[in-house]
């Protein structure tokens, strides 16, 4: 830390600076080995106190911890939403014409158009893939289970069924693990992270929505307990990344279109369009998909981005609906809104009574039961497998295993059950299996396993009440739990929204059944499927914890607004019961992966924590006129990766400290490098062009590595020019500000850097990481620790 | 032939209130119609005799042939003609016999192949009554006999019928013309024949030789039937049959598979779900354990600022 400290031209107390180092863990041996420290209030100045004594011991070696939810990764950094009014973004405005400005809004409006129609025609191709292989499967598996129920030799269909599951996820596992690890999952954290304002490397990229659209046809159609649901929110979110910046850059290829978006401010509200996008053609959810964007993302929000965001939306659904009816056969048939397709509930069967929003707030209570249980088991599971099953290729094992196991644990429960069913006069069972019931009937059992996890959902919604018996679903429930909750997490792209409807609905319609065989004369008001719908929202709401937009997209995938009510009435219970005792699913993960994650507000208790005692200090600053090398050196750093740089101005001829005059990113010291603006070339070469904004914007968003730059001995010796480049008025707080008031100004600006200055000189910097370390936990407030990962 | 007359008698009645009350003959809309009818309705039935005869109205009509027949007749104009009459008359017979024919076929159901002649006349019938084609005398019955009052009964009758020929299917299995079933129609009677044959010769005996020796027809018969309901060309006639002759199969005589296999089955899951377990020991105590690297972040930490923490907290 010290021989950092010596390059800076950091001019204030170096004495205090010396003997810095708050963030040294206490994980001497005398400590209990907890690996965040609680700061309580009493305890603070003793920890000091014998701090000190191990202080230079602690320093020389890095200290090893096993991964766990109380860490912060130093990979993750924040991305620049606020706008860098440097000179050239004024030059540029300036030069702007009327129409200019015109134009830019229209091609907004072009792009969200492209949005939907592009994360339309994804969730399209996914769905119809999906149908195909499946079909395909089945059939095979059908008719194999038919010979062998003849002739004997059934545990060979079984291995059959195993082998083809693992073989599909095998496929897909491997393109996540080997190709690309962020697809894993369902995605949703994060682009809740992203819309949070977090830079996770890589999530937006061409090839991770290859990888996640793949990856979702294989672990699907491989009978994993997972759903394509979520994922299609980041297949939309990065459909907006891509389309909104005129280019790609794994592809190499450049349409010199919408210029002026290549930037994060801008990209990230094209993202929030696409993650709508993506939600509306997942469920047929246009309003659900606005209203998940603006709770997910509601901090950078504005009246004209919701219409536009809207927009894109319902063209994304239209879009699915147009080609799903060509694929159907009808075209002009506009009936497939959602890739999940609830069915419609018939206005009499889904009449409920004012006596029955008492059960219905009992099942909620039981959803955040079963989905804070859901979510301890998997909060678990995931640390084991980040300790321990991280190699790529022990990921595809895992998955395989998994696949087989389920295709096994599927097949057992079909074999063993008696519950046999007459086949419907339409023939809603898409894949009949017989196997040891009468001729002309079904294995109930089978319509639940034997099939896409979606197929079962709309099926344990609409079959006719007594189609399935209490036993089958109580078994069905039970196992399906344990599957869901073993999937979620492995590494193949997979959501968690089907599996949850499925068991909330089995459950669901299992309450359904016994409260109508309760109460003799009313097997009319209980019917089956309305619990069944209750019992899903229960266990998604208790699941994930999504608030307003889960109802809306429930809702409006039911196509039935007076579920409004009950509906939210259930997400609110689960919210609250499940909050009790942990959090929501997408949460658990966002932390397990140790993003820097700013909620809503600062931890309640925080106000007695400053300014001073959230920065980063001593600050790396540069001064306004800095010498090429000692810049060069700085970013070369690999020890401190900083990425903002507090640009100081020297009073000449004083021995006053030096004050701040502007912030300035390494990305834009790397394009200055790139394009050697120095002073003595400058004055050298009198023709030489003019650095323009659209330099900075070529080089978004991959900005190349200080090494591949090459400065030679002669240049070092040069020296940049930085006032026209900086942010010549970044945002600054005093010392003593309080933590709360930091907060909100970061989180609701979106800021990436702000700058602690007393009396206008530098004391030292706030970044995401600094603040999101604090949290509330069992015992007080809780610090979280930085961690390379 | 009651069932007509009644219907005749009150599809008669029917008009014969209405028209003078309308004063203009047929054109009358039905709401108009239903508005004036419900005006004389508005008496008890009783007293509309009586009323309906001091009724001003009413009085032109007083020759009536049945003793409650309050209004005999209407005038010339008004009134069916005869063709009409005939056409409705020809076609309560001809429902009488469909509806004979219906009510012994339906349990085991036959409805398709004892009554699709019948249903093919009272289809023909229906077509004369409602066809736009002038009859002798230059007369539609289509206005007259179907769509002149609010129960229209005729209209009413016939749909009820043909909802229930639409609902069992029946057209699959009948010629266009209404002339016989279909082939395959009899083709699969005759294959359900020769396995009902089969059942009977060995019912007495032994199930499982009835299984054994049943068990090709059956399986022709299944297969027939599976390919029959794959082309659409299944009644309810050949549903039921089936149904009932697997219920035969699989309840009575107990052919069904049994379920044999229980402990391969058992050994090949458990040893699938015995992997896993494996899997996740072996990279418990081989996989290396991730570890994470701490980093010490710069905090600035003067003493001030622990003594103003000191200050606040005293």
């Amino acid at each position: 830390m010290a021989n950092i400290t010596k390059k800076v031209s950091w001019s204030s107390r170096a004495d205090e600076s010396g003997a810095t180092g708050e963030g040294t863990p206490l994980l001497n041996g005398s400590e209990q080995p907890r690996h965040s420290r609680q700061i309580g209030r009493l305890s603070t100045v003793d920890l000091e106190e014998e701090m000190t004594s191990d202080e230079d011991s602690l320093r020389g070696r890095p200290k090893e911890i096993p991964h766990n939810e109380k860490l912060l990764s130093l990979k993750f950094e924040s991305l620049d939403y606020d706008n860098i009014e440097n000179q050239l973004f004024l030059e540029e405005e300036r030069r702007m014409s009327y129409m200019g400005f015109r134009c830019l809004e229209i091609s907004r409006w072009v792009v969200c158009g492209l949005i939907g129609f592009l994360t339309g025609l994804i969730a399209c191709f996914i769905d119809i893939v999906v149908e195909e292989l499946a079909g395909i499967k089945y059939q095979v598996v059908k008719e194999n289970i038919e010979r062998f129920t003849e002739v004997g030799g059934l545990s060979i269909s079984l291995i059959l069924w195993a082998v083809l599951n693992s073989a599909f996820v095998m496929v897909g596992a491997i393109i996540v693990a080997f190709f690309e690890p962020i697809a894993a999952g369902s995605g949703i954290p994060q682009i809740k992270c992203y819309l949070n304002g977090v830079k996770i490397p890589r999530v937006v990229r061409l090839k991770t929505l290859v990888v996640k659209v793949c990856g979702v046809i294989c672990s699907v159609v491989g009978g994993l307990a997972v759903g394509k649901e979520g994922p299609m929110i980041h297949s939309g979110a990065v459909v907006a990344a891509g389309v909104s910046q005129g280019r790609s850059t794994s592809l190499k290829r450049d349409f010199k279109i919408f210029e002026y978006f290549r930037r994060d401010t801008e990209k990230r509200d094209f993202v929030s369009a696409g993650a709508a996008a993506g939600v509306s053609a997942a469920f047929g959810a246009p309003v659900g998909g606005v209203l998940f964007s603006l709770e997910e993302g509601a901090s950078f929000w504005n009246q004209m981005l919701t219409w536009r965001i809207f927009f894109a939306s319902m063209i994304s659904t239209f879009t699915l609906n147009f080609f799903l009816s060509i694929y159907h056969n009808n075209p002009g048939d506009l009936s497939n809104p959602g890739l999940i397709n609830f069915g419609r509930f018939e206005s009499d069967s889904v009449a409920y009574n004012l006596y029955e929003i008492p059960l219905f707030i009992a099942m909620g209570a039981i959803g955040g039961l079963l989905g804070a249980l859901f979510n301890v088991l998997n909060y678990w599971l995931t640390i084991f497998r980040i300790r321990y099953v991280h190699r790529p290729c022990l990921q595809v094992m895992e998955a395989m295993l998994v696949a087989a196991v389920t295709a096994t644990v599927s097949f057992t429960m079909i074999y063993f059950s008696n519950d046999c069913q007459p086949l419907g006069p339409e023939h809603t069972e898409e894949y009949p299996l017989q196997l040891f019931c009468a001729d002309g009937e079904y294995n109930s059992m089978a319509t639940a396993f034997f099939n896409t996890p979606e197929r079962s959902v709309r099926s344990l919604f609409h079959n006719q009440p007594g189609t399935y018996n209490p036993l089958t679903l109580g078994l069905f429930t039970l196992t399906y739990f344990f599957l869901a909750c073993w999937t979620y997490g492995l590494a193949v792209s997979a959501g968690v929204f089907i599996p949850s409807l499925l068991i909330g609905a089995a459950w669901g319609r299992l309450c359904g059944i016994l409260l109508a065989s309760i109460t003799s004369t009313g097997s009319i008001w209980a019917d089956p499927g309305k619990y069944a719908l209750i019992g899903a929202a229960a266990q998604l709401g208790g699941i994930v914890r999504m608030t307003l937009s889960l109802t809306v997209i429930m809702v409006e995938a039911t196509g039935n607004v007076t579920y409004g009510l009950p509906i939210m009435l259930v997400l609110m219970t689960a919210k609250i019961v499940g909050d009790y005792f942990v959090e929501g699913l997408y949460d658990i993960h966002i932390k397990l992966q140790s993003v820097p994650f700013l909620h809503w507000e600062a931890p309640a208790t925080s106000h007695w924590l400053t300014a001073r005692e959230v920065m980063s200090s001593p600050v790396t600053c540069l001064n306004r006129i800095e010498k090429v090398g000692t810049i060069v050196d700085i970013l070369s750093n690999t020890s401190t990766n900083h990425n903002g740089f507090p640009v100081v101005m020297q009073v000449t001829g004083s021995d006053e400290p030096a004050k701040l005059c502007g912030l300035i990113l390494r990305s834009q010291l790397i394009v200055l490098l790139k394009h050697k603006v120095f002073v003595e070339l400058a004055r050298s070469r009198l023709t030489q062009r003019k650095l323009q904004l659209k330099d900075f914007r070529d080089a978004y968003p991959r900005f190349p590595p200080i090494q591949s730059i090459h400065v030679s001995q002669d240049e070092r010796e040069c020296m940049m020019d930085l006032t026209e480049f900086m942010n010549a008025t970044p945002y600054t707080v005093l010392q003593e500000t309080s933590l709360p008031r930091v907060f909100k100004l970061f989180r609701a600006l979106g800021l990436r850097h702000l700058v602690v200055v007393d009396d206008n000189r530098v004391v030292g910097l706030v970044t995401r990481k600094d603040l999101a370390r604090y949290h509330l936990g069992k015992h007080g407030l809780e610090e979280l620790q930085l961690a390379q990962t | 032939m009651s069932l007509y007359k009644n219907s005749y008698f009150l599809v008669s009645l029917v008009f014969h209130i209405y028209a003078p009350v309308s004063g203009d003959g047929v054109n009358l809309t039905v709401s108009d119609s239903a508005d004036k009818l419900k005006e004389i309705r508005s008496l008890s039935p009783a007293a509309a005799a009586a009323a309906a005869i001091s009724s001003p109205v009413f009085k032109p009509a007083v020759d009536s042939i049945f003793s409650l027949n309050l209004l005999s007749s209407f005038p010339e104009d008004l009134e069916i003609s005869d063709y009409c009459s005939d056409l409705l008359h020809i076609f309560g017979q001809r429902y009488v016999a469909y509806v004979n024919c219906l009510v012994p076929a339906a349990r085991p159901v036959k409805v398709c192949q004892n009554c699709f002649s019948r249903y093919g006349s009272l289809k023909e019938t229906y077509q004369n009554i409602s066809s736009d084609q002038m009859g002798p005398g230059n007369v539609s019955c289509k206005d007259s006999l179907l769509r002149s009052d609010r129960l229209m009964v005729v209209y009413l009758l016939y749909s009820n019928l043909k909802e229930l020929w639409g609902k069992s299917n029946c057209d699959n299995c009948i010629t266009e013309d209404f002339h016989s079933l279909t082939n395959d129609t009899l083709y699969f009677m005759a294959t359900l024949n020769q396995t009902l044959t089969c059942f009977e010769k060995y019912q007495q005996g032994n199930h499982t030789e009835l299984c054994k020796n049943c068990k090709s027809t059956y399986r022709d018969l299944n297969q027939l039937y599976g390919s029959m309901e794959k082309n659409h060309t299944m009644c309810i006639d050949i549903e039921d049959a089936m149904n009932m002759t697997r219920r035969l199969w699989s309840k009575n005589f107990n052919c069904s598979f049994p379920r044999e296999e229980t402990v391969p089955v058992i050994a090949v899951s458990s040893f699938m779900l015995f992997l896993p377990i494996i899997f996740y020991l072996s990279s418990f105590l081989h996989s290396e354990q991730k570890k994470r690297k701490l980093i010490h972040p710069k905090r600035a930490r003067s003493y001030a600022s622990l003594m103003n923490i000191q200050d606040k907290l005293s």
